[in-house]
């Protein structure tokens, strides 16, 4: 897992990321697991205004194909 | 002024041509909505995530517009959902004013530095005279 082990810190006030883009399907593949679902704040360690803005990225993206609902192999 | 962004996905096979005219249709419809059109283009062919209408793939296009009557976007929808070429579209709300999309000069300006890297005699030339011509 790629969030384990590490200290915590929110991934967007690190970066100076103030808004979240539904194409930017690379950034979002990042705070969804193998499944395709969407990671809990406690281990991503995403602040809470940006964890909103990532929710509804991703479901954004889900609904226009870009990003799976279900994982392929796991159905 | 509220700006809104609607992205739809077009069937991959489609020739240019045939994707270039349900663009066309596809403006001219918006049209009636009385927006006006900043960006239209397409993102590009990308596989689908999921098969949406047994397709794998589908070709991603963009559409950037200032609202217009908001009464006459439900209608835009409708059409949109049955216009048989589009697989599926969604309108978002933009935050801000969308920039325009500046291909071609992108295009211009790396044609530009070939030609001054290859005869940079020629391109101060030419530059001039367009300068002149602006004058």
């Amino acid at each position: 897992m790629a969030f384990q082990n590490r200290n915590k810190f929110c991934y967007f006030k690190e970066n100076g990321i103030h808004d979240i883009d539904y194409k930017d399907v690379k950034l979002l593949r990042r705070f969804i697991n193998d499944q395709g679902k969407i990671m809990p704040r406690r281990v991503t360690g995403t602040s809470a205004k940006m964890h909103r803005k990532l929710v509804r990225a991703i479901k954004r993206s889900r609904s226009i194909a870009l990003m799976p609902y279900v994982e392929r192999g796991i159905e | 002024m509220r700006y809104y962004e609607t992205i739809y996905i077009v069937d991959p096979n489609l020739e240019n041509l045939v994707l270039d005219k349900t663009m066309d249709e596809i403006s001219k419809e918006l049209e009636k909505t009385e927006s006006k059109l900043i960006n239209h283009r397409v993102w590009g062919k990308k596989r689908l995530a999921y098969q949406i209408e047994k397709q794998k793939y589908g070709t991603y296009v963009l559409l950037q517009f200032e609202e217009g009557n908001q009464d006459k976007m439900v209608d835009f929808s409708t059409w949109m959902k049955l216009n048989n070429s589009i697989i599926r579209h969604m309108t978002v709300l933009l935050d801000s004013k969308p920039e325009l999309y500046a291909e071609e000069s992108k295009k211009d300006e790396q044609v530009e530095k070939e030609t001054a890297a290859n005869n940079g005699e020629e391109k101060t030339q030419e530059s001039e005279s367009k300068l002149e011509e602006t004058k």
